[in-house]
């Protein structure tokens, strides 16, 4: 399991930008037979409960989440004994149009030290005119209430997923994001499984290259739409980032974090 | 027919006129009563607001600057914190469709 842990820089991507993606994480015919069981699969599970017990077995979507490539991505982000707490195949049928349709799921979440996942599985090619959901990078320490940023049909700083099949994400449930016009007669699957983690989510990654100049590199990155808000950011990120890297001294650049903790009339 | 009301809409990060865009939105009554399919734009329609008053664009609502609570709650995120609402008049384009 552990080489498929993630690095301490893909890590911090992770914690910076609230995604990564994955290509080849499915095999294709695997894929083919999750396709399948998707037409057909509505409803939760039963919320709350561990996912190994949960999470159905002799399926294609059983196996596709339980591969070992995909087991070492949830292990690192949400740890070895998650949660499931719902999971959806999101159809944006061919010949769909979308409007404006960015929000963020749930509930407003101001919950410290903690993030849920979702895995969003892409299981057949989804090229650009098919539509694939969106997202807005960096925007997972930004709470609003769900649809409200409806309002902003175009942000600076916005990807879509536009993949083959096999092709996962996985994301900060809090990151902005939506579905995209399907311009193609196909229909257009993805699969959304969402997780809690049952432990404090600090050094569950693969911590070899903790000190790689990349580390900071990535927790600094801008992805367009920050402006004067980044130095915030970059606040909330190096937060984040002390907690699953168990620093909690960690900090960047000027040190920003040092400006809300350095006091000596407080010791 | 007379002219009807579009709105621009800029989002900043900063208050002023002259702040970079980071976001944008239209509503666009010439054009219908909503977007249908919303098409990519990789760049905002002006860089900021006085650039889009120079092509025709009324400001009918600017930012109030903030003011920040003392303690952790001046940092709480939530959404872009400034918006520039813009307005300029227009023809009506028929669009038998949104009847």
């Amino acid at each position: 399991m552990s080489e498929h842990l993630l690095s301490a820089t893909q890590m911090a991507q992770f914690v910076a930008s609230g995604y990564l993606k994955f290509e080849d994480m499915v095999p294709r015919d695997l894929c083919e037979a999750c396709l399948d069981e998707m037409q057909n699969n509505r409803g939760y599970l039963a919320v709350g409960t561990p996912f190994e017990t949960t999470w159905p077995k002799g399926t294609a979507l059983g196996e596709a989440f339980r591969l070992p490539q995909v087991q070492g991505l949830i292990q690192s982000l949400v740890g070895p004994d998650p949660l499931y707490d719902h999971h959806a195949a999101h159809l944006v049928k061919g010949g769909v149009m979308k409007g404006p349709d960015m929000h963020q799921d749930s509930v407003i979440d101001f919950r410290e030290n903690y993030y849920d996942i979702q895995l969003s599985l892409f299981p057949a090619d989804t090229p650009d005119e098919m539509g694939g959901t969106f997202l807005i990078p960096g925007t997972q320490f930004r709470n609003v209430r769900t649809s409200e940023i409806t309002m902003y049909q175009h942000m600076r700083g916005k990807i879509w997923a536009n993949c083959t099949a096999g092709t996962m994400y996985v994301w900060n449930t809090r990151v902005w994001h939506g579905a995209r016009s399907n311009h193609t007669e196909k229909d257009r699957y993805m699969y959304k499984l969402r997780l809690n983690p049952t432990q404090p989510q600090t050094r569950l990654f693969d911590m070899t290259d903790l000190d790689n100049a990349d580390v900071a590199k990535a927790l600094s990155h801008n992805h367009g739409w920050e402006g004067n808000e980044h130095r915030y950011e970059l606040m909330r990120r190096v937060q984040l980032w002390r907690f699953v890297s168990d620093q909690p001294d960690y900090d960047i650049g000027e040190r920003f974090l040092r400006r809300r903790e350095y006091n000596p009339a407080a010791a | 027919m007379p002219d009807v009301q579009d709105v621009l809409v800029l989002f900043q990060t900063t208050p002023g006129l002259d702040a970079a865009v980071v976001a944008w939105s239209r509503y666009e009554a010439s054009k219908g009563p909503g977007i249908k399919d919303l098409v990519e734009e990789e760049e905002p329609p002006y860089r900021n607001a006085i650039a889009a008053m120079r092509d025709g664009w009324q400001v009918i609502q600017m930012s109030e600057m903030k003011h920040r609570p003392p303690g952790d709650d001046a940092y709480e995120d939530g959404p872009l914190p400034y918006q520039t609402v813009l307005s300029r008049f227009n023809p009506m384009v028929t669009d038998d469709s949104e009847e």
